[in-house]
């Protein structure tokens, strides 16, 4: 939980100087973000998952995610935000999750959330468990609880996999899933400028950059999804300085500047509807506060 | 050898019968009936609610709506469990008449729900007058629907605070969520009051029902017991009780609503699956079922390739 030179950051007061407060948000914003609309998506299985069983393991896992998001949010309010401006007021453009969360789904595509989550719980195991030792504090404080869930997640994801590669009808559509969202999933790696991720890797709040991520997810993914007979895209070996994929590589959007598909303004209207028709200006709390 | 059905008169207690009783057909065919409208309804009231996961204003608001909506689905599971250990029905074919409009469910999910203001009057009301039958059924002669209302009736109470303190934000809000929020409660109160059904004199199969103990309570007790709680609470939280349908509290404190002043055409066209709205929420649902056909069709194949050994894996 150190860096070379032994810092460690127990509070937002604690980081030294702007810049190193601004790195830190901006991976707060990633984080949470993410969390966010992957779960928004998630929920709309909720009375359309395929059995009963699967309704409700799905719907516990999109709870599970928000309640991640709700987590992250709230670290990010001892940066002086509060949720009216961290969700309900905020520009669509300011959000900072990957493409791969707000894509919808098309309808009956149960593969497409199958293959969706499972990628995205393995991003989400790599970077969590790069955070585990963070040097500040209150990310590293909350890490081992998230972990717990996503474990459960990746089991569940596997499960269907193995389910559904075990037919030629399913095995066909989490091919069509997994062409269409690889592209996708290498957002979640993108950084957004060419200097934050360095800094948080200097700063010790994480311990590997977001290249060196993605190839340890590639080579999960590739290994497991290889063993169902699927096809994974190659990934070419980064050479770029900076972090980034080759352009050829990612979608047309890749979210983490603002960049985002049609699908986000579009969600995000309807996440905001009533809270815009009732001119409400706060977002209520009924929950105990986590710290 | 099976009961007859005087015998379970006789017997009729809660908790009294169980799957290891060989009951007679009339009973089992009641109680399927029962639990299989039950069962429906909280898939049909999962249905309405879930446009409301998306739409709630706060974070917790979302989490809450999600968490619900999960529930009323575990209910259902659970309900469509004890109705197919009276060995009547299957679960698949009790989902595949709700899915082809044959099932039966409560009259309130009938009609749309597109407002935030509209939430209150099913988490609040709708689930508080649900509490209040279901509550009773804990008596209920069926030990397993007895048994399934223990946890129902625990969740239940999670979600009708969780309306309640919808409708109290929103008539504390601004002048223009309480309108909006009168308005609603105009608009549901009526349905809200036919939840019970007409009066025990119209009701028919209410005396079989009641007579082996699959029912405890009628629906003019529990009418009453449901108002005698909640127009008080309404009035509390600033909702005013339209004139119409006129009720009177006896001296008894009991409740006699004016039945001609509600719409009993309607509601027995809810009652026969044939009011339009909620023929296209019936059909709707069974759009989104049947584009996941093929996933179950994978199950049933790897369920089918399991068998002869050891059994196929759960399908969670």
């Amino acid at each position: 939980m150190a860096t070379a030179d032994g810092a460690s950051y127990a509070g937002v007061d604690d980081l030294d100087g702007e810049e190193a407060a601004e790195a830190v948000e901006r991976l707060l914003f990633r984080l949470a973000d993410d969390e966010l609309v992957v779960a928004e998506r998630y929920t709309e299985w909720q009375v359309r998952a395929p059995t009963l069983e699967s309704d409700i393991s799905l719907a516990n896992v999109a709870q599970d995610e928000l309640g991640h998001a709700r987590l992250w949010y709230q670290v990010l309010e001892r940066f002086g935000h509060d949720e009216t401006d961290l969700i309900w007021e905020r520009d669509p453009e300011d959000f900072r999750h990957g493409t791969l969360v707000e894509q919808p789904f098309a309808d009956g595509d149960w593969a497409d959330a199958v293959v969706r989550g499972y990628l995205y719980d393995v991003a989400e195991d790599e970077r969590l468990h790069a955070l585990e030792d963070s040097t500040f504090a209150p990310i590293r404080d909350r890490v081992g609880k998230v972990l717990d869930e996503e474990a459960y997640h990746l089991e569940y994801a596997e499960s269907w996999l193995e389910r559904l590669a075990g037919s030629e009808d399913g095995h066909e559509r989490l091919q069509d899933a997994l062409d269409r969202l690889y592209p996708y999933a290498l957002t979640l790696f993108e950084p957004g400028d060419g200097t934050t991720d360095a800094r948080i890797v200097e700063m010790g709040v994480r311990e590997r950059s977001l290249g060196a991520l993605r190839e340890s997810w590639h080579d999960r993914v590739d290994d497991y999804l290889g063993s169902l007979g699927l096809r994974v895209p190659p990934l070419e070996p980064s050479e770029r300085a900076d972090g980034h994929v080759s352009p050829t590589d990612l979608p047309d959007h890749v979210g983490r500047e603002g960049d985002h598909t049609d699908h986000w303004p579009a969600l995000f209207a309807e996440m905001t509807g009533t809270y815009e028709d009732l001119g409400r200006d706060h977002a209520t709390r009924i929950m105990d506060d986590d710290e | 050898m099976t009961m007859d059905v005087e015998e379970v008169k006789r017997r009729a207690g809660p908790r009294e019968f169980s799957p290891a009783d060989d009951l007679p057909e009339e009973y089992r065919t009641a109680a399927t009936r029962m639990l299989e409208f039950h069962a429906n309804s909280e898939i049909m009231g999962a249905y309405l609610e879930r446009p409301f996961i998306r739409q709630s204003p706060s974070l917790e608001r979302k989490l809450a709506f999600s968490a619900k909506v999960q529930d009323e689905i575990g209910h259902g599971q659970l309900l469509y469990r004890a109705a197919e250990s009276l060995g009547i029905k299957t679960r698949e074919e009790m989902l595949s008449d709700l899915a082809n409009g044959d099932g039966k469910f409560l009259n309130c999910f009938h009609y749309p729900m597109t407002e935030w203001e509209e939430t209150p009057m099913i988490a609040f009301f709708v689930d508080g007058a649900a509490m209040r039958r279901q509550a009773t059924l804990k008596q209920s002669s069926w030990e397993p629907y007895a048994h399934a209302m223990d946890k129902v009736c625990f969740e239940e109470g999670f979600h009708v605070k969780h309306g309640e303190s919808i409708l109290a934000e929103l008539m504390n809000g601004s002048r223009k969520e309480q309108r909006l929020t009168q308005a609603a409660f105009e608009e549901w109160w009526p349905r809200i009051l036919q939840f019970f059904g007409p009066t025990d004199d119209q009701s028919t199969h209410h005396d079989f029902a009641a007579d082996v103990g699959l029912k405890t309570m009628t629906n003019d007790e529990l009418r009453t017991a449901f108002l005698n709680s909640y127009l008080p609470k309404a009035e509390t939280y600033g909702l005013e009780i339209p004139d119409e349908p006129r009720i009177r509290q006896n001296d008894d404190g009991t409740w006699d609503v004016v039945e001609d002043d509600l719409d009993w055409e309607e509601f027995f066209s809810i009652a026969k699956n044939e009011y339009e709205p909620g023929l296209g929420q019936i059909n709707a649902r069974k759009e989104a079922q049947a584009a996941v056909e093929w996933v179950r069709e994978v199950l049933d194949d790897r369920e089918a390739m399991a068998a002869g050994g050891h059994t196929g894996q759960a399908a969670d």
